[in-house]
């Protein structure tokens, strides 16, 4: 094995190593916050935030903070769910599945990197179960 | 190549741990202002990126290098080593960076290798190293070429651009306002680059510069920063993963999905046409992102 192949593998695995350091070091300093969905105003700010314009005339937000479905006043649905130390969201379409499971409902919008997420709506779960079958059309 | 350069030299390399000292620090500063600038598993993809980049730079350097020296073969002068050639190579590589980067974000098959740099929707230094893995394959080495062509030595080309490289690493933070109004004036800062980063309307597609601002000032996609306007970072539509793999081809799978779709007489658009667009306008390109809050600007103030 040559001198300058060597040099390049050590350098990578020195890379290796400190990048796990800093990660660790960012779990340990506690960073990345614990953000939640506060109120109404707040679900409907991250919902125009993902799709400029989407007004939400209903909305739902789960009972931890962690997610919230809100509908505008076309009928489309979009899901903010927790990403990390952010939000992330998706207008659900007829390519979207959703399963009640008592007051949770479990959404996937199909694709397999953004995953499913599971919402707990209480009472409103039933509701807004309903209303999502209507999306397959 | 002169003396005084070592060989095999990549500045890049000594600048590394520069690079992280200053990621602790600024971790340091997150903890007592703003915990949730950092995310541990974004910052450990944005530092994997950057691994990754180098290995795939590692990969395709000695083609880039080889071509380099062809087009300077081909050259227009013969320009040597003097300090002038040095202090012009380096404004030129920040005028041909420009062009790259707006490309980049202007035509999906540059911008499906982009990408992975604005995927996070954080803005930190860590994000600074989320390079990509396949500029290789989007070919965006051709935007040097003409500065081998007009004979600016290859080892100079690539020396003013891993300076470049390392320039842009400082202002990917939010724990600088301003800085001092002449240098906001000319070159790339923290503020300047926030704008590039945002995905809010006003802000999308603006700030291509990598060290002297004045190339946007020029070519009209100059935005400064808002007082009033609070930031949000990453891309139109959030990736929502941070799983590396997906980070790095979610794009490249995007287009390759669209081509295969697409009617015949569409498909290349999808590969050479602005992110966002689809034969049909289903889908929204920064364009009309930007065209629909302006009108809903001026509906809310007709003044």
């Amino acid at each position: 094995m040559s001198e300058a192949l060597i040099a390049q593998l050590l350098q990578l695995g020195g890379s290796i190593m400190a990048i796990l350091a800093l990660w660790l070091l960012a779990i340990k300093l506690g960073l990345g916050g614990d953000v939640r969905i506060r109120d109404d105003d707040h679900a409907r700010q991250l919902a125009e935030d993902a799709l400029h314009g989407f007004t939400a005339e209903e909305l739902v937000i789960d009972r931890a903070g962690m997610g919230a479905l809100l509908r505008d006043a076309a009928g489309r649905v979009m899901l903010v769910r927790r990403h990390g130390g952010q939000f992330a969201a998706r207008l659900l379409d007829s390519h979207s599945f959703a399963r009640l499971d008592r007051n949770f409902l479990t959404i996937a919008n199909g694709e397999k990197h953004f995953g499913a997420f599971t919402l707990d709506l209480g009472d409103n779960a039933q509701v807004w179960a309903s209303s999502l079958r209507r999306l397959g059309g | 190549m002169p003396e005084f350069i070592p060989p095999n030299f990549n500045p890049v390399d000594y600048a590394v741990p520069g690079f992280i000292l200053l990621i602790i620090i600024e971790m340091l500063w997150a903890r007592r202002r703003a915990p949730e600038k950092y995310e541990p598993r974004d910052t450990l993809t944005s530092l994997a990126l950057g691994t990754g980049s180098t290995i795939a730079g590692a990969l395709t350097g000695g083609f880039i290098f080889a071509l380099l020296i062809w087009a300077h073969q081909h050259r227009l002068f013969d320009i040597g080593w003097s300090w002038w050639a040095w202090t012009l190579c380096f404004m030129l590589d920040d005028l041909a960076y420009y062009w790259f980067h707006r490309m980049a974000h202007r035509v999906r098959w540059f911008w499906a290798s982009h990408v992975n740099h604005h995927s996070s929707q954080h803005y930190n230094l860590s994000t600074a190293l989320r390079q990509t893995w396949t500029g290789f394959i989007a070919a965006s080495f051709i935007f040097r070429l003409p500065l081998a062509l007009i004979g600016f030595p290859t080892a100079m080309i690539l020396i003013c651009g891993a300076f470049n490289l390392i320039y842009q690493f400082w202002f990917h933070t939010e724990a600088i306002d301003r800085m001092p109004r002449w240098f906001e004036a000319v070159m790339n800062t923290p503020s300047h680059h926030r704008v590039h980063h945002a995905t809010n309307p006003v802000y999308l597609d603006r700030n291509y510069a990598g060290v002297f601002i004045i190339w946007d000032k020029i070519f009209g996609t100059f935005q400064p920063e808002l007082g009033n306007e609070r930031i949000r970072y990453g891309i139109v539509k959030q990736i929502g993963s941070f799983n590396l793999l997906w980070s790095v081809f979610h794009e490249w799978i995007g287009i390759a999905q669209d081509v295969r779709a697409a009617p015949w007489r569409h498909k290349f658009a999808y590969m050479w046409r602005e992110p966002g667009w689809s034969h049909d306008g289903s889908r929204d390109t920064s364009d009309t992102i930007r065209a629909r809050w302006a009108e809903r600007q001026s509906v809310s103030s007709p003044d």
